[in-house]
């Protein structure tokens, strides 16, 4: 079933679109990720101009978060002084990134910006998870307990606050700082950057692992939404239809993810999401590097 | 008897105008809309002639051209012999979103160069003004994405002619054609000489639901984001309450 999307201005299967968003809701399900790594470079892939489908990726980001920072909130898993830390940083770090993503339009090199940063983004987290992930395989054998709480330079920083939720008392820079960070690649990338916020959490801010995912959906809700508000005013590329047709599939696809996901281990589940992100990024690459088969390429002139 | 003077009746004034004008020619519609089910579509130009048309006699050649718009064409270069970016670009102004061009034979056959040229059809006698990049590569490979995009087309295929004075020829609109006013030219060509033109117009529109997302966030931009962000909302959280136990 063939379906205009009125702000792209093409026609696209809706079915298609549906089993794309059930596919990744599916498998953001299992991981317990937001998925919009995956979404945007599919959306890519069958033809979704770039500044659409990054901004319609935040979009349905935001939509595929709501349901599980429900959940989070009533279970109490969210430190929210934490998130508006988090997230007073994502506000900042998300207007530049889409002033960012303007000026790279303007001078035409959206498509390789947006490549590049998925390359370096996906293909270092992605590393890392796979590394950890088989250091933590093999040490189940050995057994070595970790030390739960390091302290490190970043304790040593002004502006301290008190994370009753965390159990931390810390500089709110960093957090500041982090949530800068993945809220200018939530909006050049279209993802919510809950795949790079919860290592940075857990590693970086030393957060107990059980407020960990609840406090990062917060911040990845809001970023979300500042990016979908920010995209629609100065971009106009926000394609609701689009985010509707995704979000039929990926709530679906996420619960049933969800379910098969408590069957996994943890180790084996991050060396499986490591090793797609990693992925992800490789073929990425492979793009970037592959002589293109049409040299010329024709945009609107902005 | 009575009716066959009921059918001579207003055929006589109409017959009189035929005689006086060498071409009629009209739209099979004049109105396309672009709805969320929309896949393309496609009109046909018809007309009649008062003098025979095809080989030996006259030529008819139909040409239409959607809203103009401003268009980039950039150039992938590769940089340090490893990465493809996009490299120099020429900036075409007044591009047309879409240009078919169609006759009874090739218009370069039955036209003079310059009165082709004058005329602007064909892909070549396009007139697309270009600053930046000089390279004529560059004009060359807007004409050929526009061609396989589909909104451009040179003669396709030909005017079809029906009883020597009856012409017709189908315009497709493919799913990604422009919204905005639509100019088609019919011409006469007779002896090398273009003896009548007559100009004709169609619309394309967005209507229902895709017009109105579309003219929603292109007024109300602040609005439309809200919306987006509370349908969003709204899908996600009512999707997890209906699949919690699937």
């Amino acid at each position: 079933m063939q379906v205009y999307l009125p702000i792209a201005e093409m026609s696209v299967d809706a079915f298609l679109l549906m089993g794309i968003g059930f596919g990744v809701g599916w498998l953001s399900g299992l991981f317990g990720v937001g998925g919009g790594f995956l979404l945007t470079p599919l959306l890519i892939l069958v033809g979704i101009p770039s500044p659409v489908a990054v901004a319609s990726g935040a979009n349905q980001t935001l939509g595929a978060s709501v349901s599980g920072l429900i959940a989070q909130w009533r279970r109490g898993n969210v430190d929210a002084r934490m998130g508006t830390v988090l997230l007073a940083g994502g506000f900042v770090g998300s207007v530049a990134g889409v002033q960012l993503f303007a000026l790279l339009r303007r001078v035409g090199q959206v498509d390789l910006a947006v490549s590049l940063f998925y390359v370096v983004v996906l293909g270092t987290v992605g590393g890392l998870m796979v590394v950890e992930s088989v250091k933590a395989i093999l040490r189940r054998r050995t057994a070595t307990r970790r030390k739960l709480h390091e302290h490190f330079w970043a304790h040593g920083l002004p502006l301290k606050m008190r994370f009753r939720k965390s159990r931390l008392y810390i500089s709110v820079i960093p957090p500041f700082l982090i949530g800068a960070g993945i809220g200018l690649l939530s909006a050049v990338m279209g993802v919510g950057g809950g795949f790079m916020l919860v290592p940075a959490m857990i590693y970086l801010l030393g957060m107990p692992t059980s407020v960990v995912i609840g406090t990062s959906l917060f911040q990845v809700v809001f970023v979300a939404a500042n990016v979908t508000l920010l995209a629609a005013v100065q971009l106009g590329t926000v394609d609701v239809l689009l985010t509707l047709l995704l979000l039929a599939g990926g709530v679906a696809g996420a619960q049933f993810g969800a379910q098969m996901g408590t069957r996994l281990r943890g180790e084996e589940t991050r060396a499986l999401l490591g090793l797609l992100v990693l992925g992800v990024a490789l073929s990425l690459l492979w793009g970037l590097l592959r002589p293109p088969e049409n040299l010329f390429s024709t945009g609107p002139a902005l | 008897m009575l009716a066959g003077l009921l059918f001579l009746l207003p055929a006589l004034p109409l017959r009189a105008l035929a005689q006086e004008l060498p071409l009629v020619a009209a739209l099979s519609r004049t109105d396309i809309e672009v709805t969320t089910g929309f896949t393309g579509a496609s009109l046909v130009v018809f007309g009649s002639t008062e003098q025979p048309i095809g080989p030996g006699g006259d030529e008819v050649i139909v040409v239409a051209r959607g809203p103009t718009r401003p268009i980039v064409v950039r150039r992938k270069v590769s940089v340090a012999g490893v990465i493809w970016v996009n490299g120099p670009s020429a900036r075409f102004s007044g591009v047309p979103g879409y240009y078919v061009v169609s006759g009874t034979r090739p218009a370069w056959q039955i036209l003079p160069e310059e009165e082709r040229l004058r005329n602007a059809l064909g892909l070549d006698a396009l007139p697309l003004a270009s600053t930046g990049a000089r390279s004529p590569n560059f004009r060359a490979a807007l004409l050929d994405l526009e061609r396989k995009s589909g909104l451009w087309l040179e003669d396709s295929e030909p005017v079809e002619i029906a009883g020597s004075r009856l012409f017709h020829v189908r315009l497709p609109l493919p799913a990604s054609v422009p919204t905005g006013d639509y100019r088609v030219e019919v011409l006469l060509v007779r002896s090398r000489r273009i003896v009548a033109r007559q100009e004709l117009e169609f619309r394309v529109d967005r209507v229902g639901m895709a017009d109105r997302v579309a003219t929603v966030a292109q007024n109300q931009p602040l609005v439309y984001g809200v919306v987006c962000i509370l349908f969003a909302a709204l899908a996600g959280w009512l999707g997890s309450v209906l699949f919690r136990r699937g």
